[in-house]
C-alpha cells in the first residue's frame, strides 16, 4: 500500500540568538512524515530534536527551509492561520505535562476542545486514558503519570491529526513511563493518529515504525523499523 | 462558562488580597463621582426649582429714594415683565447679651405678599402682617431659637420696635446668608432678614410713597445689558447706587461657588483614583503574564489566538473595573440621596426635588471599564511577544547588568551587601519604579492639598487682619457724617487710634468690562491699613489714582499704569477716569483703595465719612450700642471666632482628603510588596537557603519600598506644588483669593502620612513573606 505523506519537511533550518551569540540549533533537516506513522526522532539534548518539533507544530519559525502539511506550506501561514493550525490540526504531550494548576483534569481538556470543531467526546477520552474516576482532581491532587495522561488526553480529545510529544516520559518513572508509551501505541493505532515522540531514550525508539536520529542539530540517521515492538516489553 | 473563564475566577480568587486593593481604590473612585455629580444636579434641581418657585429677581437696584410712580414706570420697558419696590434698611437687634451686636435687615413686602422674591413660608401665616409683627427668616430664627409669638426688638431710629414673630420663612435671595461682601464667613446668630408691610416700613424709615431698591424680572435673560443700561438712564436722578444682576447676587454667588467646587471634585479625584488604579493593575497583569510565561505558551500550543489570551487577562483588569463599579455606584447611590439631603439643607432650600440621576451610572461604568481595559491591555501586552516554543523554556536570566551608581566606586564599596541588592533591583525594573513612584507621589500630593487649605485658611485669616488691615474694630455709619464726628466718638470710647473711612460702591470700567465694587477711601498715612504688591513689597497708597486688588484687575484686564474709569450712582456726578496706581493683594473681599481726600473731592463730598477704623482695646460694642447712626460695628475678634467655627467644620473634609491619600498610597505599597514577593520567590528561596533569615528578605523589601516611598516624596513636592496652585486657582473667585502658600510644615506633614501608610501596608504584606514555602518555590517551574 502507497504511503500517503501527511508533513514534507525541506532543508529547515533554525538559528537562535542568545544574547551576543547564534546558536545553529537546526541544520538543513529533511525528512517526511505519514499518515498514520509512529515516529520516534532520537538525540541527546541540544541536538535540535525540540527545536524540530517546535517548528513542526507551529510554535517556532524556520530560518530557512519549508514545513509542509500536505500541499500547504506552514512555513508562509501568518499568526492567526497558524494559530488554526495548532487548534485544528496538531495536539501537543510536554515532557512538564503543563497542565493549568487552577483547571481540574476534566476542564484542562474542555480548554483545549472549547476552540475545536471536531472534538471528541470527552468522558470517552478521559475513560480511555483511565481517568474517568479522577477528572474533577486538580492537577497539585494527581502523580506525574496521571497528569501526562491528563495532557494526552487534552492532545488527543482535540481529534488533530498528528501528536507531537516532547520527552512525553522524561519526567516518569520506568513503569509509569510505560503506561504512557503503551497509551501512546494505542492512540495511534487504535485511533489511526499519527504520533511524533521525541526522546533521548534509546530504547523507545524500539516501537517506533521509523526513527530519525539527530545529533548537533542535523538528522544523521533515517531507519526504518521492519518489526517495531510493543511498547510493553521495552527495556531501560 | 468558558474554561478561560473558569481560569480567570480561580486567579481572582488566588489573589484575593490584591484584586480587593485595588476594587477599593475603583470603588472609592465612582462612589466619589457618583456622588458628587448627583448631589450636584440635585442641589442645581433644587434650587432652580425654588428660584422658580419664589420667582427670583433678575437685577436688584440700590438707590437712595424712587417715588412709586418711578417704579412703575419701568415696567413698559421693553424685556422686563415685573417690577417691585421695596425698603430694605439694615438695623441693630437689640438681644439680651449687651456685648452682642446682631444687625437685622428690614424688608418691606408688598400687601398681597409681592410677584418677585416671594417668601416660602415655613411656619406661621402670612396674611396677619401687620403694623406689630414681622416674618423672620428660617436660618436666622433657627440659629437663634426665635419661636413663633416671641417678640424681636429692632433699633430704628433711635426707637426700639417691639414686633412679634408672626412667620417663620424662606427666601430664594439669602440661601446663603451673610450681611454683605466684606462678611468672610456666614454668622446666622449675628445678621438676620425680617420682613415687614410696606407701610410699616415706609412710615419708620421715612420713605413714605417711596423705595430705595427695586426688584426686576426679566422676560428674557439675553437682554440684562440692554435692560441695565436703560434703567440706569431712568433711576439716576433717584440717587442709583448699586445694580447687581442675579448671578453676582452674594447668595447666588457663593452658592454657585460652592456647586462648582463639589462638581470640581465630582471630576478631579475619581480621575486621580482611577489613574492610580490603572497603574496598579497594569503592573499586577505585567506580573501575572510573566509568571504565567508557559500557560500562555501552552495556550498558544492548543490554538488559542493573542486575541484570545490577551482578552482572557484583560478580563482580569474588567473584572476589577465592573466589581469596583458594583460597590462604588452602590454606594455612591445610598448615599447621594442623604448626602444631597444634607446639602439641601445646609443651604437652607426648603423644596426637594431629590432624585438619583441613573445617568451618570452608566458614564461611571463606561468611564471605569475603558480605564481598566486600557491599562489591562497595556499591562498584558507582553501575551503577543511569547512564543509557545520559546515559553517552554525557561525564562533567561535578566540581563545583570551594572548601574550608573556602581561606577561610582568609593561609594558603592561602602553600600552593604544588602542594600546593594536593593538598589541593584529598584535599577532593573526601572519603568515600574517610576510608575509606582509617580503612583505614590499623587497619592502624597493628594494629602498635601487638605494640609495647605487648612494651613492656608489660618494663614490667610492672619495675613488679613494681623497684617493687611490691622484696626480692631470697623464701624459703618447709617448714613454718611461729617469727618467732624471722629472727635464725638473719641469721647465716648477709649480708643489708640482712629481713622475716618469711606467705603462706597462705584462701578469701575475697561472699555466693556465693568465690575461694581466698593472702593474705601483712607488717609494715606494709614497705621491701619497695609497694603502689598504681588511679589509681596510694601507699597504706599499715593495721593493720586487707585489700588484695586488682583482679583479685580484680572476682572478688568488692566495692568499697573492703565486707566479706568469709575462711574459714580451718585446722582449728577460724572465718570471719572482714575489710574492704577498699583495692584495690592486682598485674600478676603475684592476693594479698591483711594487716598481718602482725593476719593472725596473726585467723587463724592467734602468732609464726608461712612465709617471710622479703630484700635481699641474696649469693649466697643456695649459701649456705642445706644449711639445713633451706627449700623455695624465689626470686629476682628468675632470675625477669628466664626473664623474657628468654620475651621471646625472643614476637618471632616480635610480628614476625608488624607484617607482618600491614604486608600492610595496603601494600596500601592501593598500591591509593589505583593508582586515583588511572588515575582522573585525564586531569589528569595535561594537567599533562604544560603542561610537569610525571613526578617532579611523583609528587611530588603522594606529597604525598596522606603527608597520608593522617599523618591515618591522628592517627586510628590512640585506634584503636590502643582495641584496646590490648581486648586488655589479653582477655589478663588472675586470674594476670596487662595495665595500659594508653600509652607514646609505640610509638605513635612504629609511625608509622614504617606510613610505611615506606607508602613501600614507593608505590615499587611508581611504575612506573604513568612508563608513563603522556600523548596516549593525552587522547585516551581508551572504557574
Amino acid at each position: 500500500m502507497q504511503k500517503k505523506i501527511l508533513m514534507r519537511v525541506e532543508n529547515l533550518s533554525k538559528d537562535y540568538r542568545m544574547g551576543e551569540v547564534t546558536v545553529n540549533a537546526l541544520c538543513d533537516a529533511s525528512f517526511d512524515i505519514y499518515e498514520g506513522e509512529f515516529i520516534v526522532i532520537l538525540g541527546p539534548s541540544g541536538s535540535g530534536k525540540s527545536t524540530l518539533l517546535n517548528i513542526i507544530g507551529g510554535m517556532d519559525l524556520p530560518t530557512q527551509g519549508k514545513v509542509f502539511l500536505r500541499d500547504d506550506e506552514i512555513n508562509k501561514y501568518n499568526d492567526r492561520k497558524l494559530t488554526a493550525y495548532r487548534r485544528d490540526k496538531v495536539g501537543f504531550v510536554f515532557q512538564f505535562y503543563n497542565l493549568m494548576a487552577n483547571l481540574t483534569a476534566k476542564e484542562n481538556v474542555e480548554l483545549a476542545t472549547e476552540m475545536c470543531m471536531e472534538a471528541l467526546n470527552i468522558d470517552e477520552v478521559m475513560e480511555a486514558v483511565e481517568l474517568g474516576d479522577r477528572k474533577d482532581h486538580f492537577p497539585s491532587q494527581l502523580s506525574g503519570g496521571e497528569q501526562q495522561r491528563v495532557a494526552i488526553a487534552r492532545a488527543v480529545a482535540k481529534n488533530p491529526l498528528m501528536l507531537l510529544c516532547d520527552e512525553p516520559t522524561g519526567a516518569l518513572d520506568y513503569k509509569t513511563g510505560l503506561l504512557i508509551l503503551s497509551l501512546l501505541h494505542k492512540i495511534n493505532r487504535q485511533f489511526n493518529k499519527t504520533v511524533v515522540i521525541i526522546t533521548h531514550n534509546m530504547a523507545i525508539g524500539e516501537m517506533a515504525d521509523r526513527v530519525i536520529k539527530m545529533r548537533s542539530g542535523r538528522i544523521v540517521e533515517i531507519k526504518e523499523n521492519a518489526s517495531p515492538i510493543p511498547p510493553e516489553r521495552i527495556e531501560w | 462558562m468558558k474554561k478561560l473563564d473558569v481560569r480567570l475566577l480561580r486567579m481572582v480568587n488566588h489573589s484575593k488580597g490584591q484584586f480587593v486593593s485595588v476594587t477599593v481604590i475603583v470603588a472609592v473612585a465612582l462612589c466619589i463621582y457618583i456622588l458628587f455629580s448627583i448631589t450636584t444636579i440635585n442641589i442645581n434641581n433644587a434650587v432652580e426649582q425654588y428660584y422658580g418657585e419664589t420667582n427670583i429677581n433678575d437685577i436688584v437696584i440700590e438707590l437712595m429714594r424712587v417715588p412709586q410712580a418711578a417704579v412703575d414706570d419701568l415696567k413698559s420697558i421693553d424685556g422686563i415683565s415685573n417690577v417691585q419696590g421695596r425698603v430694605s434698611v439694615d438695623v441693630p437687634l437689640q438681644v439680651d447679651d449687651k456685648n452682642e451686636r446682631v444687625n437685622i435687615r428690614i424688608v418691606s413686602i408688598p400687601k398681597n405678599g409681592g410677584v418677585i422674591n416671594k417668601l416660602h413660608t415655613i411656619k406661621g401665616n402670612r396674611s396677619e402682617l401687620g403694623d406689630d409683627n414681622v416674618i423672620l427668616l428660617q436660618q436666622f430664627a433657627n440659629a437663634r431659637n426665635i419661636e413663633i409669638d416671641e417678640v424681636i426688638t429692632p433699633y430704628i431710629n433711635g426707637r426700639t420696635h417691639n414686633l412679634r414673630v408672626s412667620g417663620i420663612a424662606a427666601s430664594s435671595e439669602y440661601i446663603y446668608l451673610m450681611e454683605n461682601e466684606q462678611s468672610l464667613l456666614p454668622a446666622l446668630d449675628k445678621f438676620g432678614v425680617a420682613y415687614v408691610t410696606e407701610a410699616f416700613a415706609q412710615s419708620v424709615f421715612g420713605y413714605r410713597g417711596s423705595y430705595n431698591e427695586v426688584l426686576i424680572k426679566l422676560a428674557e435673560q439675553k437682554n440684562i445689558e440692554d435692560v441695565i443700561d436703560i434703567v440706569e438712564k431712568k433711576l439716576d436722578k433717584y440717587g442709583l447706587k448699586r445694580i447687581t444682576k442675579l448671578e453676582d447676587q452674594l447668595s447666588n454667588n457663593v452658592l454657585m461657588q460652592k456647586i462648582e467646587g463639589i462638581e470640581m471634585m465630582s471630576s478631579v479625584l475619581p480621575v486621580m483614583f482611577l489613574m492610580v488604579a490603572a497603574i496598579i493593575i497594569s503592573i499586577m497583569l505585567s506580573r501575572i503574564v510573566n509568571n504565567d510565561r508557559m500557560a500562555i505558551g501552552v495556550l498558544k500550543a492548543l490554538g488559542y489566538s493573542n486575541y484570545n489570551i490577551l482578552s482572557h487577562y484583560t478580563k482580569y483588569a474588567l473584572a476589577i473595573g465592573l466589581a469596583g463599579s458594583a460597590a462604588g455606584i452602590t454606594g455612591g447611590v445610598l448615599l447621594s440621596k442623604p448626602m444631597s439631603e444634607v446639602f439641601v439643607s445646609y443651604f437652607n432650600i426648603p423644596l426637594s426635588g431629590i432624585k438619583v440621576q441613573y445617568s451618570y451610572i452608566l458614564n461611571a461604568i463606561v468611564l471605569t471599564s475603558l480605564f481598566c481595559i486600557g491599562s489591562g491591555l497595556f499591562g498584558a501586552r507582553g501575551v503577543i511577544k511569547i512564543m509557545p516554543a520559546d515559553s517552554m523554556r525557561p525564562e533567561a536570566p535578566k540581563s545583570g547588568k551594572r548601574i550608573i551608581l556602581e561606577r561610582l566606586t568609593i561609594l558603592w564599596r561602602r553600600v552593604s551587601f544588602s542594600w546593594k541588592m536593593v538598589v541593584r533591583n529598584i535599577f532593573r525594573n526601572k519603568k515600574r519604579f517610576s510608575f509606582l513612584v509617580l503612583g505614590l507621589a499623587l497619592a502624597y500630593g493628594i494629602n498635601v492639598v487638605p494640609l495647605y487649605m487648612m494651613n492656608t485658611m489660618v494663614s490667610m485669616f492672619e495675613l488679613q487682619y494681623g497684617e493687611y488691615q490691622k484696626m480692631d474694630y470697623t464701624i459703618n455709619f447709617a448714613r454718611p457724617l461729617s469727618e467732624g464726628k471722629i472727635t464725638d466718638l473719641s469721647h465716648l470710647i477709649k480708643a489708640d487710634r482712629i481713622e475716618p473711612r469711606i467705603e462706597y460702591p462705584f462701578e469701575l470700567a475697561n472699555g466693556w468690562r465693568k465690575n461694581t465694587v466698593a472702593i474705601i477711601g483712607i488717609p494715606q498715612e494709614t497705621a491701619f491699613y497695609k497694603f502689598v504688591d504681588k511679589e509681596s513689597n510694601d507699597v504706599k497708597l499715593p495721593d493720586k489714582g487707585i489700588f484695586i486688588t488682583e482679583a479685580i484687575a484680572k476682572s478688568l484686564n488692566v495692568r499697573e499704569g492703565e486707566s479706568i474709569i469709575v462711574k459714580s450712582f451718585l446722582p449728577g456726578k460724572k465718570d471719572v477716569p482714575l489710574k492704577v496706581a498699583g495692584i495690592v493683594k486682598q485674600y478676603l473681599g475684592a476693594n479698591a483703595y483711594m487716598n481718602i481726600e482725593e476719593m472725596r473731592t473726585l467723587l463724592l463730598e467734602r468732609q464726608m465719612i461712612t465709617g471710622v477704623s479703630v484700635a481699641s482695646k474696649d469693649n466697643l460694642k456695649e459701649k456705642l450700642k445706644d449711639v445713633k447712626n451706627i449700623t455695624t460695628i465689626s470686629s476682628v475678634d468675632d470675625m477669628k471666632q466664626s473664623f474657628v467655627e468654620y475651621l471646625d467644620t472643614m476637618n471632616l473634609a480635610i480628614w476625608m482628603y488624607m484617607l482618600f491619600g491614604g486608600i492610595l498610597g496603601f494600596a500601592l505599597i501593598y500591591n509593589a510588596t505583593i508582586i515583588s514577593i511572588s515575582e522573585r520567590k525564586m531569589e528569595f528561596a535561594s537567599l533562604r537557603i544560603m542561610g537569610f533569615e525571613k526578617k532579611d528578605i523583609y528587611s530588603m523589601l522594606s529597604k525598596e519600598n522606603l527608597i520608593m516611598a522617599l523618591i515618591a516624596i522628592i517627586v510628590g513636592v512640585p506634584l503636590g506644588a502643582g495641584m496646590i496652585n490648581g486648586m488655589a486657582d479653582s477655589f478663588s473667585s472675586e470674594m476670596i483669593t487662595f495665595p500659594v502658600i508653600f509652607s514646609p510644615r505640610f509638605f513635612i506633614q504629609a511625608a509622614a502620612a504617606t510613610i505611615i501608610f506606607a508602613i501600614i501596608a507593608q505590615l499587611a504584606a508581611l504575612r506573604r513573606i513568612y508563608n513563603l514555602n522556600f523548596i516549593d518555590a525552587l522547585k516551581s517551574r508551572i504557574s
